[in-house]
């Protein structure tokens, strides 16, 4: 059974796309409504997005698998992604990241048995003045010590 | 953009006044004045890409070096393709092309065939600063019909992904991930499945894609390579022809190992298809080497050098009792330009032959770019002389027919072999020219071997009318002969408008007597 849009995001998309001179540009927008969608970009996503962008599967594969916010996989409710770059690591986004795996139990690019926590070490998040930083689904966080994630996590439902 | 294609300026690379083409690039201008600057992304047949920063050069004014394949040329600009800042950055460049590499160039099939091999001899001999452990990724990848694709050794440069996107717009190859995870690779359950995948292996700069019908045969470097012209379609296009010399105390199992393309803008561009690319057994496979005499009355020993007088005997002894009636020929468009018409001179013009048939292998498919539906390479050029292609006709052929000079191995496939043996047992005598040990070699009292389109001169006539010459890339085995020499033997040994072929010494010439003859190939002499 192939992925089909619903009817209101169908008509989403062929706005998005009338923005552009070409189909084929509306493909990052069209991707992000993919994911929401559908939790992930699977090959099944992938042949539905070429198909409406009348490009090949394999042009979308390339996209989805160079920018991080696009996922293959299906993600946790709370995508937690922590910043591993330069100014987050000399702040100690390293021991950051130990005390989330050992909190959750689950290593970075795992997701917790009962499909809450995404743990992912990212690039730069652009928030160096905030560092060490993270990103729970859109939300930034900065400033991350084990006692802030805690309270942070615990908020979560 | 014509007009402004042919104005030319003045650069300077290293100090030396080049002329360049207004418009082109730094790298094509340096490559036009003989100046070879290292690149491994670029390719002539897509737009500059960017990628590998092979190609950096210094130019007076710009502060920071500049990619030599993407910088247009401007009048008086001042290059330096070899300075101490641009050796520097280019050994820079390869060592970051070079930590990702598994330098595994021994067992590698691209070794002396690959470019970061031959940079790293030019400007690298440095030991790597990198400690970290490399990425371990796919080595054995099969992507297509015969390609392996070691993602390892690939330095990323796109040029496979850009031909399948741009001369086959297949799209079979992509770059996923991103950083130190990118690599090429095929959508799961697809492959590179099109007639010009072999081209990939040709134009992957270094040991990513390797082509399984070269792999671990031999190595590159005891190849000798000759230029010819593909004969497995009309298109005519250009190749080259790599074959081993062989080695002095032990026998090598082929002769030819691969097939390139040979840039021709107007015939091929830079490619080749995989049937004219991987169809090359026929240059070795079941060779005939030795003139066969099955019947032949009284003493005589043939050779190559009473051959004609033979020939030229029993055709006269027809012509002079005005039996040329009895006279078939059976032809195929494998002929040069230069054999047909000696053919159709003496048999059409002199003796006014009149069966006169074709035997070709049947139409095949087109591809759509450049396999054409025509499987011999030079019918165009048999139409132009001026012969009426038929058909063999077994029982025009079987009917009063006291001597018959067929050629090619094409015969066998038309007809089955009882209604030929059939045919051609009525026939009294008959020789034929051919390249192959084959059963079909029975039938006929004298079989002369004759050398492949590789193996010697001439000229042919593509599908599009364009007339190629073409030199000996391979030596004929064994006793083969080219037929133009036989057939202007022959023509001289008869005796009709001898003084005509008493003057062609050569193909060459035998095209420029066809130039005046026929105003069709007056046009390559100009």
């Amino acid at each position: 059974m192939s992925p089909e849009f619903s009817e209101k995001t169908k008509k989403k998309i062929e706005e998005i796309v009338a923005r552009y001179p070409q189909k084929e540009a509306a493909i990052l927008p069209v991707l992000h409504i993919t994911q929401q969608e559908f939790g992930s970009i699977s090959a099944e996503e992938e042949k539905l997005v070429a198909r409406i962008l009348g490009i090949k599967p394999i042009s979308v594969r390339e996209i989805v698998t160079f920018y991080t916010m696009l996922s293959r996989e299906s993600l946790g409710k709370y995508h937690i992604q922590v910043c591993s770059n330069l100014s987050c690591s000399l702040l100690g986004a390293g021991n950051f990241v130990d005390y989330l795996v050992e909190k959750l139990g689950i290593e970075p690019g795992e997701t917790t048995p009962d499909k809450k926590f995404t743990l992912s070490t990212v690039e730069c998040l652009g928030a160096c003045e905030r560092a060490p930083c993270m990103l729970i689904n859109f939300n930034y966080y900065g400033e991350m010590d084990p006692k802030k994630v805690d309270e942070i996590l615990d908020g979560l439902k | 953009m014509q007009e402004k294609a042919n104005e030319m300026i003045k650069i300077f690379i290293d100090k030396e006044p080049v002329e360049a083409e207004q418009g082109t690039t730094v790298l094509k201008a340096a490559e036009r004045a003989g100046i070879h600057i290292p690149h491994l992304c670029y390719h002539p047949a897509f737009p500059p890409e960017g990628s590998c920063r092979m190609c950096l050069v210094e130019i007076e004014g710009f502060p920071k070096l500049e990619l030599a394949c993407s910088t247009v040329v401007k009048d008086e600009m001042k290059i330096s393709a070899k300075s101490e800042r641009v050796v520097k950055a280019r050994k820079a460049v390869l060592e970051f092309l070079l930590a990702e590499h598994p330098l595994d160039c021994p067992i590698c099939d691209k070794a002396g065939d690959c470019k970061l091999q031959d940079y790293y001899d030019e400007y690298g001999l440095f030991e790597s600063q990198f400690k970290e452990a490399k990425e371990k990724r796919e080595k054995k990848l099969k992507i297509g019909k015969s390609l392996i694709l070691d993602q390892e050794r690939c330095v990323l440069c796109t040029r496979c992904v850009r031909f399948l996107k741009e001369v086959t717009t297949t799209q079979d190859l992509g770059v996923f991930h991103r950083g130190v995870h990118s690599s090429v690779n095929i959508y799961e359950g697809a492959a590179v499945e099109n007639n010009y995948s072999g081209n990939l292996a040709e134009i992957c700069p270094v040991g990513a894609i390797t082509d399984e019908d070269f792999r671990f045969k031999t190595r590159s470097w005891f190849l000798k390579e000759g230029e010819s012209i593909c004969p497995l379609c009309s298109r005519g296009c250009n190749i080259l022809i790599e074959y081993h010399p062989g080695f002095p105390r032990f026998e090598v199992p082929k002769r030819v190992y691969r097939i390139k393309a040979r840039e021709n803008p107007e015939v091929n561009d830079f490619w080749v298809c995989d049937r004219g690319r991987y169809g090359y057994s026929y240059l070795d496979e079941h060779r005939a080497d030795k003139i066969i005499m099955n019947k032949i009355e009284g003493e005589n020993v043939l050779t190559w050098e009473n051959i004609s007088e033979y020939l030229g005997e029993k055709i006269k002894r027809l012509s002079s009792a005005k039996k040329t009636s009895g006279i078939a020929l059976i032809l195929h468009t494998w002929l040069s330009n230069e054999e047909l018409f000696l053919l159709h001179k003496i048999f059409k013009d002199d003796l006014k032959v009149e069966k006169i048939f074709f035997a070709d292998l049947p139409q095949g498919e087109a591809d759509g770019y450049l396999l054409t539906s025509e499987t011999s390479p030079n019918r165009r050029g048999a139409q132009e002389i001026g012969f009426d292609i038929k058909p063999v006709d077994l029982d025009a052929l079987a009917s009063g027919t006291d001597f018959l000079l067929a050629f090619g191995p094409f015969l066998s496939g038309l007809f089955s072999p009882k209604d030929l043996k059939a045919a051609l047992n009525t026939v009294k005598r008959k020789v034929l020219f051919s390249s192959y040990t084959h059963e079909l070699n029975s039938l006929f009292d004298i079989v002369l071997p004759v050398a492949l389109i590789a193996e010697k001169e001439g000229s042919l006539t593509n599908v599009e009318g364009k007339v190629q010459g073409f030199q000996p890339a391979l030596e004929p085995p064994g006793e083969s002969l080219p037929e133009w020499k036989v057939l202007s033997d022959l023509g001289k040994e008869l005796g009709i408008d001898s003084k005509f072929y008493s003057e062609l010494p050569s193909p060459e010439a035998i095209l420029i007597e066809m130039g005046k003859k026929i105003p069709f190939f007056k046009k390559k002499n100009d």
